[in-house]
């Protein structure tokens, strides 16, 4: 049988040795983009290295250009950085989105089925290795769709990964579909070989190789909805919504497993009183929604503050405002969490920059939820919500279950009176469950008294409103203290948060060979600001870029009204859609120091 | 012993049509010896949204129109707890219309009553949902709650009841609670509760009811004669009341719960499950 390609442009290359390399696969959406990224971080993870990814989709199901970007490294990684080593691009939109991110010396992997890539659309000294993939799919396979695994082949030649991993990991994620999908799908790998043998595909990278990481690759959302279940949450509502969607997913598929249950309601405000109504009784309650469902909830929230019920509400930000731009990362809803709602009440904003922090910070905001009888937001954004990350693996010893004031039967037998809003120097009152004999309450979302009965008394009113606030002053013992990172003696600082994180870190060492020292205050409570850990940063550096995804600089804007230092800081923004590369926040801080120094 | 709450006098005026329905709650509850401190009641936003303060339970005041959702999620939580919500029109039929449906598809075993008189007397008087064509110059059709429900195939119980007819809202009350107890799915009984200051609809009532159960040829397991009794008694301007349909359908709790002990009773520590825990891990390495 004889293979129709185009003819190629062979390299002459000896592999270069790295450690650390990024690639792009692109195509219209449903080419099977993400499948190639996700078979490849698996391989990666075979030979010890750290992956990071992102994915670039449109809100439609099929077509569109979709493309994913794969990072892997010697050391752990946080964003996709500056540029690309290696593209796979399924039609021309894909080098047209990609090119001017190739590096010098880039590698493209391109699908001629629809003719042969126009080369003045390369710049030079790009190699390009081209092959009719889904034609040949189509007609050897019966499945163009299998082009993916086909490319996947020839970018592990590529990439100086073995062929056996690259078999290995195909059987993995497909062994559970087995017959005729595993099937196909090894055959596609055996023909993407032969292709890059008769393409003679070179090595053009040499990754050092080690044992299999001992280490976890998930999605923020995954490791949320993991640490709700392992947090002890049981009751999980929400309303489908992209970027929060794989909560809903994942706690459907599992919670059913320890007696919880995961229900789609009919809208977002039916699911966060549904959350509602199982935290009166007495189950750690969660929902996840994004900017739209938030508006939808936010009358849900004031509920929680003053019924006084322990709520956990995990808000995935993404493009606003309205339907905004609905698969794309932005950071601006800081504004709606710290502020959202009707009237004076008490809430906290806590914001994981990892997933380690989903996991870990979601069972602190449960715990924070039911200590203090409040509304908690966990407030992440879409790239860390969907992004893959390699991360250790969770340590389930550390978990510990803090229920506050949630009495028993004994200790409610023990107490001559039992009033559920009773006044108490720390803010917060015992709590009965329904159930319990002599536990009886009122709760309710009116301003009420002691006992829970309706009340607008002038009296009243300014002690229990006073008493629902303290709360948040005690709490902030509790509250997860934000990370320093960088020259303790720097003069320039940054201040972020969420998954900035990793880009912050990467534009502090292109500064730093710049000759600019910095640091960096990673902060994870947003509300209320822990104000001395700001204050503290702020007195020890001249200047403190604040980097956010957003127009306004919503968190700036926070900084400058809880704590002050206004001419100390400068905002980095971006709201384009997408996450911050950290060659833009090196470029962005050189040319306004230069400004300032001027 | 624990001293706790005493409930509170009514807000509502005299002669208002909710106070014949705490009545027949007190006696229904009292007469089928359902443990006061295993039931909840959620109260919707407007007057009769207060019935929660007049009685020793569990009591919940909800936001406006999210009773529903609300209670359906205090039974999955505890399936052992008898579960009441109770409003009024605007709160359910209104503002909560939307859930009204959902719940009605879900069939949470809970029970709604509504407090239905047409109208908002919170906020003196405007018309709600169901208020009667040309109350306050409203040219809507009114909404037919009970047409609604027959009309959602997993629908296993509606009822209509009237403040002035205490036998029959007593029987209701006791049939819902059964239902609902028995874990047979969502218990939905209207109630006709005039408002004597906005919208005083006794004397028009009174005369329009009419019991399908007073004939006892009525089959009320059959959903389309229920549905056709009860348009022809609508379309020749009277209103139908009684237990107009109860059939059978997979609850919510059967649907979601699948362990014996109910969430809120779980022991949440990790030591508890840490093998099941480490399993669900594996996906990730």
């Amino acid at each position: 049988m004889s293979l129709t390609y185009e003819e190629s442009k062979v390299v002459k290359v000896s592999p270069k040795a790295v450690n650390d390399i990024k690639v792009m696969v692109g195509g219209q959406g449903g080419d099977g983009t993400l499948t190639v990224i996700s078979l490849l971080a698996r391989c990666f993870k075979e030979i010890g290295l750290y992956t990071y990814d992102s994915r670039n989709v449109l809100s439609r199901i099929r077509g569109g250009h979709a493309d994913g970007v794969l990072r892997a490294s010697t050391r752990e990684i946080l964003s996709v950085g500056d540029d690309l080593d290696v593209l796979v691009a399924f039609d021309e939109e894909a080098v047209a989105v990609a090119r001017n991110l190739l590096v010098n010396d880039a590698v493209v992997i391109y699908d001629s089925s629809r003719g042969p890539l126009r080369k003045e659309l390369l710049p030079a000294g790009v190699s390009l290795y081209e092959a009719k993939m889904g034609e040949i799919a189509g007609t050897e396979l019966k499945k163009t769709l299998l082009k993916n695994t086909i490319s996947f082949a020839i970018l592990c030649r590529v990439l100086g990964v073995k062929d056996e991993i690259a078999q290995k990991v195909v059987r993995m994620r497909y062994q559970r579909k087995g017959g005729e999908v595993l099937e196909g799908n090894l055959k596609a790998l055996e023909i993407g070989f032969r292709l890059a043998d008769e393409l003679g595909v070179a090595t053009h990278y040499a990754l050092p190789v080690s044992e299999p990481l001992d280490r976890i690759q998930i999605i923020g959302d995954e490791a949320i909805a993991f640490g709700f279940i392992v947090g002890g949450g049981r009751f999980y509502a929400g309303y489908p919504i992209t970027p929060a969607s794989e909560i809903l997913e994942y706690l459907q598929a599992n919670l059913p497993k320890f007696g919880g249950v995961a229900i789609q309601a009919e809208d977002e405000i039916s699911a966060i009183n549904m959350a509602l109504g199982a935290s009166l009784a007495g189950v750690r309650a969660m929902v996840a929604t994004s900017g739209p469902g938030q508006d939808l909830m936010t009358e849900g929230v004031g509920q929680a503050a003053e019924a006084e019920l322990p709520l956990v509400i995990v808000e995935v930000q993404r493009a606003g405002p309205s339907t905004g731009m609905p698969t794309k990362h932005e950071q601006s809803d800081v504004n709606h969490v710290v502020f959202g709602g009707h009237g004076d009440f008490p809430r906290i904003v806590i914001a994981p920059a990892d997933a380690t922090d989903c996991f870990y910070m979601t069972i602190d905001a449960l715990n924070l939820a039911e200590k203090y009888q409040l509304p908690v937001f966990i407030l992440i954004d879409q790239a860390l919500a969907q992004n893959t990350q390699t991360v250790p693996e969770f340590d389930l010893t550390k978990v510990k279950i803090d229920r506050g004031k949630l009495l028993t039967q004994e200790q409610l037998n023990a107490l001559p009176v039992y009033k559920r809003y009773e006044f108490t120097e720390d803010g917060v009152s015992a709590r009965t469950i329904p159930g319990m004999p002599n536990g009886f309450f009122q709760v309710t979302g009116n301003e009420h008294n002691e006992w829970g009965f309706v009340s607008t008394d002038p009296v009243n009113r300014t002690k229990i409103m006073r008493k629902r606030m303290i709360k948040l002053e005690v709490a902030k013992a509790d509250l997860p203290r934000g990370r320093v990172y960088g020259d303790q003696s720097a003069r320039v600082g940054f201040i972020s948060f969420g998954s900035n994180v990793g880009a912050v870190l990467e534009a502090m060492e292109q500064l730093k060979s710049r000759g600019i020292t910095t640091k960096f205050l990673l902060l994870r409570t947003i509300y209320p600001l822990i104000t001395e850990e700001v204050s503290d940063f702020l007195e020890s550096v001249d200047v403190a870029f604040v980097v956010e995804c957003n127009l306004t600089g919503q968190l700036r804007g926070l900084i400058r009204r809880e704590v002050g230092y206004a001419d100390k800081l400068i905002g980095i923004n971006k709201f384009d859609g997408t996450s911050f590369r950290p060659k833009e926040i090196t470029e962005q801080v050189v040319s306004r120091l230069n400004a300032l120094s001027r | 012993m624990t001293e706790y709450f005493k409930p509170v006098t009514p807000i509502w005026c005299p002669g208002c049509g909710d106070f014949g329905v705490l009545a027949a709650l007190k006696k229904a509850l009292s007469e089928l010896k359902i443990p006061p401190h295993e039931t909840v009641i959620v109260g919707g936003i407007g007057c009769s949204g207060h019935i929660h303060n007049d009685l020793l339970v569990y009591g919940y005041h909800a936001l406006h129109g999210r009773l529903l959702t609300t209670a359906t999620a205090i039974k999955l939580a505890n399936p052992k707890l008898t579960v009441i919500a109770a409003g009024g029109d605007g709160d359910g039929y209104a503002i909560g219309g939307n859930h009204f449906i959902h719940a009605l598809r879900r069939n949470p075993s809970i029970v709604y009553i509504v407090m239905n008189n047409g109208t908002y007397g919170l906020t003196k008087g405007q018309p709600s949902p169901t208020a009667q064509v040309g109350y306050e110059g409203t040219q809507e059709i009114p909404f037919e709650p009970v047409l609604t429900a027959l009309s959602i195939r997993s629908s296993t119980f509606v009822a209509r009841g009237f403040s002035g007819n205490q036998p029959q809202l007593v029987y209701l009350f006791k049939e819902a609670l059964n239902h609902a107890n028995s874990l047979k799915g969502f218990a939905f009984v209207d109630v006709l509760s005039p408002c004597v200051t906005y919208n005083d609809t006794y004397a028009v009532w009174r005369k329009a009811v009419v019991d399908v159960n007073a004939d006892k040829n009525y089959d009320y397991t059959d959903r389309k004669k229920a549905f056709e009794t009860a348009l022809s008694i609508i379309e020749s301007g009277g209103i139908p009341t009684g237990l107009l349909y109860k059939g059978e359908s997979k609850s919510f709790e059967q649907m979601m719960l699948h362990d014996s002990t109910p969430m809120a009773l779980q022991n949440l520590s990790p030591e508890q499950n840490l093998e099941k825990y480490k399993q669900l891990l594996t996906r990730f390495k």
